[in-house]
């Protein structure tokens, strides 16, 4: 049975990813807040990548959003992908209208171009 | 609408919402619905379920209870609480942005949320059926605060997912080592393999709790001789490196019901 893992992937960019892999929800909320909060204080840019993600509900997408919104405050580049992910979550970020809004890139190498191409705050 | 053929009681905790939806799933499945249709099933069931996890009980966490049932139409979910009802409160782990009851709304075909403080709150969710094939039984109350989870199925197709689910997602939980985890796979398969008329309630009624990488299982309420028939059932032949070795001092017990009257059930534990 998968449960949710949140793992940092600095292998292939200068701006870190946040893999966010397996199902989520309330219980790992706070660590993915946790997670996130540790970059954005570094002073770091983050990809948020949800491809392999299979389940994620509204207190994960409220983080991302909140997160979204403090990297703006702080001028650090901000990016959600997901490439071939789950229909499931594909689905919730389409009916919450997050794909357009966050947006929701198709792939790291995107998210990654949307930071670069972000104009400096 | 039938008497409903899964409850689930358990305490009313964000590492639970898993094992939910994991149930929530099986039935799904089992009921021939789509794939898109369960995900979005177990999205709906999660943020009612999220509702009474963030808002129900201050501090010690009460009985989240899940409920469903079915006809040839549609399936019938509610997820309730003993609760405050609604509270504005900001949630540990962050807002959540008022989009749980819009995607209630949006992904289900139909949903009501009823209620009052020092009542509780309830969440009815229905879906749309491609076709059903189920009936069901009836089911009893949950108490105060609450330690293992109950889950009470009527004898049918949805016994073997929805067990299968629930027990893999547990053990996940309990952090067995992987053979443990593959094993645990046999309870299930044994429980609903037996016939219904043993549980004295006509439903396959399971409880399990999870505590330092274990779990322990009681079945029942059983009819006299049931636990002992389906502890020879769990003792297949030929099979005794598996189900006899996951679970150590499996026993029968002598209890009684919820109603007060004397049964039985089949207690164990799994470990390792």
């Amino acid at each position: 049975m998968r449960t949710g893992e949140i793992a940092l992937d600095r292998s292939d960019s200068k701006i870190p990813v946040l893999v966010v892999s397996g199902e989520h929800d309330l219980n790992t909320a706070g660590d993915l807040r946790a997670r996130l909060d540790e970059l954005l204080a570094a002073g770091e840019p983050v990809i948020v990548d949800l491809s392999a993600a299979t389940f994620v509900d509204s207190s994960i997408l409220g983080v991302v959003l909140d997160a979204r919104r403090r990297a703006e405050e702080a001028g650090l580049g901000f990016a959600v992908a997901q490439s071939d992910g789950a229909e499931a979550v594909a689905r919730v970020l389409e009916i919450t209208g997050l794909r357009e809004e966050l947006p929701v890139h198709g792939s790291r190498d995107a998210a990654g171009e949307a930071i670069a191409g972000e104009p400096p705050s | 609408m039938s008497e409903p053929e899964l409850h689930l009681v358990l305490p009313a905790r964000a590492e639970n919402l898993i094992v939910v939806r994991q149930a929530i799933a099986g039935l799904g499945e089992a009921l021939g619905m789509p794939g898109q249709r369960v995900d979005d099933l177990k999205t709906v069931v999660t943020e009612a379920c999220n509702n009474v996890v963030v808002h129900a009980y201050d501090g010690i966490p009460g009985p989240l209870e899940v409920t469903a049932s079915s006809d040839d139409d549609e399936v019938e979910v509610t997820v309730s609480d003993e609760g405050m009802g609604f509270q504005p409160r900001a949630t540990e782990s962050g807002s959540t942005l008022g989009l749980g009851l819009p995607l209630i709304a949006s992904l289900s075909n139909s949903f009501e949320v009823t209620g009052r403080p020092g009542v509780g709150t309830s969440t009815k969710v229905r879906f749309a059926l491609p076709r059903a094939d189920l009936e069901g039984a009836s089911e009893a109350g949950p108490g105060e605060p609450i330690d293992e989870l109950t889950v009470a199925i009527s004898p049918g197709a949805i016994v073997r997912p929805v067990l299968a689910r629930v027990i893999g997602a547990l053990a996940a939980r309990a952090e067995l080592s992987v053979e443990r985890l593959s094993d645990t796979v046999l309870i299930g398969d044994a429980v609903s393999a037996h016939p219904g008329d043993d549980f004295a309630t006509g439903r396959i009624e399971i409880a399990i709790d999870e505590a330092d990488g274990a779990l322990r299982v009681r079945v029942g309420p059983l009819v006299t001789g049931g636990g002992e028939r389906l502890l020879a059932q769990m003792r297949i032949p030929g099979d005794e490196g598996s189900l006899q070795a996951l679970a150590r001092s499996m026993e029968v017990v002598q209890g009684a019901s919820e109603d007060g009257r004397a049964a039985e059930y089949l207690e164990f534990e799994v470990a390792g």
